[in-house]
């Protein structure tokens, strides 16, 4: 009832699958990361994956947009569907997919260009703009996704790298939201970004969730508590309980949950 | 809700010195409600006037109590952002205070009015009825307070089944109060300040309650939602049938 509620009032298309996971396990060599996880990652909502280190909810992030096509050792079983399509189908451009499935990392890694050309790359190595004036247009709406636009609008021929931590994590996330994603990965999006920095980030995650499926990994459950709708707790390798983050946060039913979140030794 | 990670301590180990503290400060402020619901009784019964009015001035002490209750579990949701068992323990907590300060308001009550009763005629009849009420209220109390420690959602349930006795005791000493005072216009004074005592008696036992329902809370994650049987049959008694 409260959780309907809450859905309500926050203009969640109740329950519309975006990404659904099966069977998915995942080996570096002989090492076995993700035991056998299933779960469906809703529409328009922010789904966070909390978890010790070294419990594969990166690792399993990494493999919604094929990130771990990168690492050679790595190796991924099971059956992953972006809209019912399967994206460890050979006929699937993993470049193309990530295009789709935008990825925003730890630490902030603006390219060594003007800002500008950081939001435009994208939209330009996919051919999105057909015109200098269509690409200033993807730019300024990209910029202002992320919440930067105000900030950055007098200067967007200067280098990217010269703009505050805080301001760097926005241009990422301006930069991933220029080629027009569907669903937006965030790694720890905000473990290097100071108090400010981070509501601003967590803010600007509330606004996306209006266009976007949003997945974030992060350290802080309070993080975790206050921006997402869906939380995943991994352990181990396994998905150990996944549900409304208000249901995970107050009344987990698994013990190994309670333990994690309640900061005790688990 | 697991045993488990109510037994494990936390990584952090100030934020169980916390839990404690605040758990053990609410246990002594339970401790002096029975004790002053029993003075109040004992005062009541014997017509010790002297009793009456320590009770009286020892709520006090209950009030503070329930401050620094409220304060440490303030202190602890804004520093340590308590999540599942922890946050339940913290909100459980608080609200237990709340009843319990209550409760000690009550047991003044009856205290006070047991000051006027002492002057006036008495109705020995009734307060052995109410003397057996309050025998029922202080061991839910005691129960309910036992059953939070001890993380019991058993015992809380049966707590809970008890308060129609004490409900069912009220109606009955409220019956015969309205026959007393009927009879002769001498008893209206004690009659309608015992009257009070049972009443106070009678939200003492929806206090245990409601305690008996924040263990099982604590426990479950849900309040208990089925409706329990309502005695209290006075909200609709006349004179005329009698």
């Amino acid at each position: 009832m409260m959780n309907d509620m809450s859905k309500i009032e926050q203009g969640i298309a109740v329950d519309a699958v975006k990404i659904q996971a099966r069977g998915v396990q995942v080996f570096y060599g002989e090492k076995q990361a993700i035991k056998d996880v299933s779960v469906e990652i809703l529409d328009k909502t922010v789904t966070a994956f909390i978890g010790p280190s070294g419990c594969g909810k990166s690792t399993f992030l990494r493999c919604l947009n094929r990130m771990n096509d990168t690492i050679d050792i790595c190796r991924v079983n099971g059956d992953i569907r972006l809209d019912g399509e399967d994206i460890y189908d050979p006929a699937i451009d993993p470049v193309q997919l990530r295009a789709k499935v935008g990825m925003v990392f730890q630490k902030p890694n603006p390219f060594p260009k003007s800002i500008y050309d950081n939001v435009a790359y994208g939209p330009r190595i996919h051919g999105l703009a057909r015109s200098k004036a269509d690409l200033d247009e993807i730019v300024e709406r990209s910029l202002r996704r992320g919440a930067i636009w105000d900030e950055v609008k007098d200067r967007l021929h200067e280098p990217g790298t010269g703009l505050s931590g805080g301001q760097q994590q926005r241009l990422c996330i301006a930069r991933a939201v220029a080629t027009e994603p569907e669903v937006l990965l965030m790694d720890e999006p905000c473990s290097a970004l100071d108090p400010i920095a981070t509501a601003q980030v967590e803010e600007l995650i509330d606004e996306l969730r209006l266009n976007y499926s949003v997945v974030i990994v992060t350290h802080s459950m309070q993080q975790a508590a206050r921006v997402s709708q869906k939380t995943a707790f991994f352990h181990l390798g396994n998905l150990v309980e996944y549900g409304d983050t208000g249901q995970i946060f107050t009344n987990p039913e698994d013990p190994r949950t309670e333990s994690y979140i309640t900061g005790r030794i688990g | 809700m697991t045993d488990q990670a109510m037994k494990e301590k936390h990584i952090v180990r100030s934020f169980d010195t916390e839990l404690e503290a605040v758990q053990a400060h609410l246990m002594r402020m339970g401790g002096l409600v029975e004790t002053g619901l029993s003075d109040a009784i004992t005062a009541l019964r014997e017509r010790d006037v002297h009793l009456a009015e320590r009770t009286v001035k020892a709520d006090r002490t209950i009030d503070e109590l329930e401050e620094l209750v409220k304060t440490e579990a303030a202190n602890i949701i804004a520093r340590r952002a308590p999540t599942a068992v922890d946050l339940r323990v913290v909100l459980a907590t608080f609200t237990i205070a709340n009843q319990l300060e209550r409760s000690g308001d009550h047991a003044k009550n009856i205290a006070k009015r047991s000051i006027t009763i002492a002057q006036s005629a008495s109705l020995d009849e009734v307060t052995a009825a109410i003397a057996h009420q309050a025998k029922m209220v202080q061991s839910m109390l005691a129960g309910a307070l036992d059953a939070f420690m001890k993380r019991d959602p058993d015992a809380a349930q049966s707590i809970r089944e008890r308060d129609a006795e004490v409900d069912a005791t009220y109606n009955t000493v409220f019956r015969t109060l309205l026959t007393h005072m009927m009879e002769d216009p001498a008893n209206i004074t004690p009659g309608m300040h015992l009257h009070f005592v049972a009443k106070n008696l009678e939200r003492i036992g929806d206090h245990a309650t409601g305690i008996a329902e924040q263990t099982i809370y604590l426990v479950s994650g849900e309040l208990p939602d089925d409706d329990r049987p309502r005695r209290d049959q006075t909200p609709t008694e006349t004179t005329e049938a009698r």
